[in-house]
Order: structure tokens, then sequence, then C-alpha cells
């Protein structure tokens, strides 16, 4: 008889990849709050553009005469660039709250504040002017993206906008594709660990395959050529209705700090085996502004004992073997959603990378720390891949810039409703999706 | 007409009126060094005679040097001045390649100006 053997000749090795961290800009640091206001982040923002722009000039349109809002002549074609702000009738607004003629309806509605009335305003640090006319559309832009624009001022004291320069995608570090071999990354956002909607076996069932537990030689073949893993937010849920501002019981803390716990349980499987980001979102404990800080080590004491685990920032910048990723956890495109409109969120990711901003609408609607001397959200080297968190639907695209950038944009799903996490091939940048079921046909 | 006793003279108390009136509750310059501090809600009491020399004294005791910071402070090109200090302004100038005079680096390192902008306290 046969002694029986181990199959030691097959073992498999995990593919590696180099990894850098690029967030640095969006750490805090020794950063001290002395009192300052919104209008120094918009000055630095208008300032890094207003350059850009200028320089982007000539070659748009040359020969027209480039002036403040100030210099504005009537009749005299000229461009400006600036700020644009967009007032809307049913944005929510403090003072509505002691306005005497309260209707019935709620001060806050939920989704969309669009009206067809919203109008636009270019402002840069000399004054503002009303824009008008039918190149420019409200429902496209928000407040806080800095563009060019060609027109001249009416007898009405507004502009007429005749044409638009945006900053377009930015310079991208070319990337030879189709070279090396199959890598992957597995990018998986909205865990909700601990959450009422979260299913603890379908995150184990993730875990299993990307460690290699699952499946005979050739699934653990395929799971061996994933190099990473990205938490994009979300990835825990607290049972929020333990916290309403009284002390809490012994036993309601140790349920409070459960599902945490429970987290890094999982992420302890996964650090084990490979390197994992975690990145912050907006129901983790983390602050609330943007840019986000890491989660701290401490709530990981299992999964931070490895050096694969890395705690990152929101918004999140790396490079794999020399591809540039960046993305966030979501908050920057659902705030989007709320001011404008777009056929899908695809197109919401374009837009930002062709204003070459992550979040133009921070300050105004969403929460950003004021910064004094950077704007940490301008986006200056082009990524390879972008990619946005807790989003409904997957979706991807692969977009083209004007100076043979490629970018792949990836829309990643929530995973404790879709049960769907995304992969990445690193060759070709194509994407397709790992999905998990845990429920047997009928 | 809440008051019980008819005190009604201890209640609105004469304010002697003398050269010009200080308000009472000046929380705003406590911390600020006296000598570059603004006159309105400063608690060092205006000199009574105004006039001196021949000529109305109308600056407060700020010098040449104090007055080249604040026209660093009020030039637009360089952003807004008020919540940062006037050195981290400067250097944001320089790092954004606006080239800020150098005369104005000077005189912050040297340490005897304010360190803050001319609205600091006072807005």
């Amino acid at each position: 008889m046969e002694a029986m053997e181990i199959d030691s000749q097959n073992i498999l090795q995990r593919k590696q990849a180099t990894y850098t961290s690029m967030d640095d800009t969006f750490e805090i640091h020794k950063e001290t709050y002395r009192g300052q206001q919104y209008s120094q982040i918009y000055y630095t923002r208008l300032h890094l553009m207003r350059t850009l722009l200028y320089s982007l000039a000539p070659n748009w349109k040359p020969h027209l005469p480039v002036c403040t809002i100030l210099e504005l002549e009537k009749d005299r074609e000229c461009i400006v660039v600036g700020t644009l702000y967009k007032h809307m009738k049913l944005k929510p607004c403090i003072l509505d709250e002691y306005s005497k003629e309260r209707s019935v309806t709620p001060l806050v509605k939920p989704h969309n504040f669009m009206h067809p009335d919203d109008t636009l305003v270019l402002e840069d640090d000399s004054g503002r002017v009303k824009l008008s006319g039918n190149v420019l559309l409200p429902s496209i832009y928000v407040t806080g993206v800095v563009v060019a624009l060609l027109g001249k001022e009416t007898d009405a004291g507004d502009f007429l906008v005749q044409d638009v320069l945006e900053a377009g995608l930015p310079p991208q570090i070319e990337h030879p594709l189709k070279s090396g071999e199959d890598k992957h990354v597995v990018f998986v956002s909205g865990l909700s660990v601990g959450g009422s909607t979260s299913n603890p076996l379908q995150f184990q069932l993730l875990i299993d395959h990307i460690t290699g537990h699952l499946g005979d030689e050739k699934e653990q073949g395929i799971a061996a050529e994933i190099v990473h893993v990205v938490l994009a937010g979300n990835s825990v849920e607290f049972p929020r209705g333990l916290l309403n501002g009284q002390n809490l019981a012994s036993k309601d803390q140790s349920r409070l700090s459960e599902p945490i716990k429970e987290l890094d349980i999982f992420l302890t499987q996964v650090a084990a085996s490979l390197p994992l980001d975690i990145m912050p979102g907006s129901d983790d404990p983390a602050n609330f502004s943007l840019p986000q800080q890491p989660l701290n080590r401490c709530l990981f004491p299992g999964s931070s004992a490895y050096n694969t685990f890395r705690s990152c920032t929101n918004p999140h910048c790396f490079e794999v073997d020399n591809i540039r990723f960046l993305g966030t956890s979501g908050q920057n495109i659902d705030d989007l959603e709320k001011y404008s409109e777009a056929k899908d969120k695809l197109e919401f990711m374009e837009r930002t990378l062709r204003w070459r901003h992550l979040a133009p609408t921070t300050p105004n609607t969403l929460g950003c720390y004021p910064f004094v001397d950077r704007d940490p959200f301008f986006i200056d080297s082009c990524p390879h891949v972008y990619f946005v968190g807790n989003q409904d639907k997957y979706k991807t695209d692969l977009i083209k810039g004007s100076e043979g950038q490629l970018v792949r944009l990836i829309c990643i799903p929530k995973f404790c409703d879709t049960g769907v996490a995304v992969v990445l091939n690193l060759r070709n940048l194509e994407c397709h999706t790992l999905s998990f079921g845990t429920e047997f046909g009928s | 007409m809440a008051t019980t006793s008819g005190n009604i003279k201890e209640f609105y108390r004469q304010r002697k009126k003398s050269g010009v009136s200080k308000p009472s509750n000046s929380k705003i310059s406590t911390k600020k060094s006296l000598k570059n501090s603004a006159t309105f809600g400063s608690d060092i009491t205006q000199p009574s005679a105004l006039i001196s020399h021949g000529s109305p004294d109308l600056k407060d005791d700020y010098d040449e040097n104090e007055d080249m910071l604040r026209k660093f402070d009020m030039n637009m090109a360089y952003g807004p001045c008020l919540g940062m200090t006037r050195l981290a302004r400067w250097e944001r100038a320089r790092s954004l390649g606006l080239n800020p005079p150098e005369e104005i680096e000077g005189l912050l390192k040297a340490g005897k100006a304010r360190s803050d902008c001319l609205w600091d306290g006072r807005v």
C-alpha cells in the first residue's frame, strides 16, 4: 500500500506586487485649527486651477484677452476664470427655519435638490457675475468647480457664456498595458459587519475564496493571483440605537464594540494571507469631514499585528506595480448626485476627473477640513484606476483623455446588499465581479 | 419696573464722559501685546489729549514696519489674511509662486512684529 502523499509538489505561491502609498497629502499630520474659515481653501483652489487654466487658454482660444471679473467690459469678448456657484432654490438653508411663511412641505427634501430655476454665478477674488446663455447647463455643474469661460458682458450686467473650458484629465504617467502576468486586485465596500443587512456567511465565503481555502487547484490558482485587497469604506455598522446620549450599561458597552471585534476577526484572516487596505467610510468610526483619517489601529488588535494590514485615509491613493489607484468611499459622488444630474454614477466620476477635483462640493455641502495652504482634493496626476465605494450597482468603464490617458472607472457596490466584490486585472485593467450568495434555490 | 427698591439713581448710574468712553467688557484683546493693540476694544484708555504737537494724533502706535505688514495683509493677490499668521501666509504665497517681497519675511522672522494679521481679534 502506498503511503498517502501530501501533494507537496503543488504548493501554490501567491503572486507579489510592489506597493507604494501616496496618502501623504490626505493626512492631517500636525495641522492645528487656528480659527480659519473656508475662504482659504477656496482661494488656494482658485489659484491652483487658475494658473492651470491660464496656461491652457492660449491653445483653446488664441488671441483672446483674459481678464478678471472686475475688468469685464460690455460687449468685449474675453476669457474669465473663476469658481462656479450654483444658486439653488431647493437647497436647504438654515434661515428657512426662521422664515415666517412656512409651508406644509418638510424643510429638507431627501434626495435631489435641483430645480429648473437654478442659476450659476462665477466668482473670483475681484467680484462675481451672473452667468447666462445655454452653453453652461446648471444641471451639470455644482458649486466649487473652477472653469474658464469665454463670453461677453451683456447690457443686463450678466455674462453671456459662449464656450467653456474645463481643466480636463490631468497628465498620466505612461503604463504599458498587456504586459506581464495576470495579477488581480479585489475591491469590496459596504460590508457593514455587525449590521442587520449583512450576512457573515457571505463575507466569510469571500475571505475563504481570497485566501485560497475554497475550491480545487484551479480555483486556488485563480485566488493565488490576487495580490491586494481594498476595503472601500463602511466596513462596520454600529448599533446606533444604543447611542442615544445616555450612559451605556456595561452589557450595552460590549454590544457596541461587537461589530468591530467581528470585523477584526475577519480581517485577521485576510491580513494573514495578503496585503489589505481598509478605508474609512461615512458610517465608520472615523472623523466626519474629508479627508477622513485612517481608522485607529487599536480598533484592530488582531489584524494590525500583521504588516500586511494598512489603515488608510479616505480618499486613498496608492500604486501597485506602478499602476496608480485613486478612490473614495463614495461621499464625493453621492454629494454630486444630490446637487446635479447625470445618466449614471460613472458620468459623475468622469466629471470629477475632467474638473481635476475629487470633491468639488467640499466645503459647501460636503464637510472638509479648512486647509489653508493646499487643496488635497486637486488631482494633479491622472490615476490609471479610479474607484468609488458604497454604490448601488456595479458599473465600470474605460475613459480616454485628450493626451492618451486611459482610466478605468469602477463603481463598487455595497456588499451587504448585493454580495458582489470587484476584481481588477492589473495586466489589462479589465474588471469582473465575484458574487457570493448564500440562498439556495427554492 | 422690576426694581423693588426705589433706587433709580443706583440703577441708572451716571457715567462721566471724559474724552473717549471705553467699553466696559473687552475680552477681545486681553492676550494681545499692548504695544500694537487696536484702539477699538482695547483696554488702554485713549489719552485725553488727542491733539499733540499741533496735529491730530490719529495714528495708533504702529510704526512704518507695521504699516508695511498691513499693506501685505490687505494685498488681495496673496489671498485672505484672516485665520492665518502672517508668516504662514507669506510662506503660502511663496510656495504658490507669487514671489512675495523678501523684506516682509525678514520683518516677521525678526520677531518684533505682530504675528497675526491686522483684523485678528477685531472681527
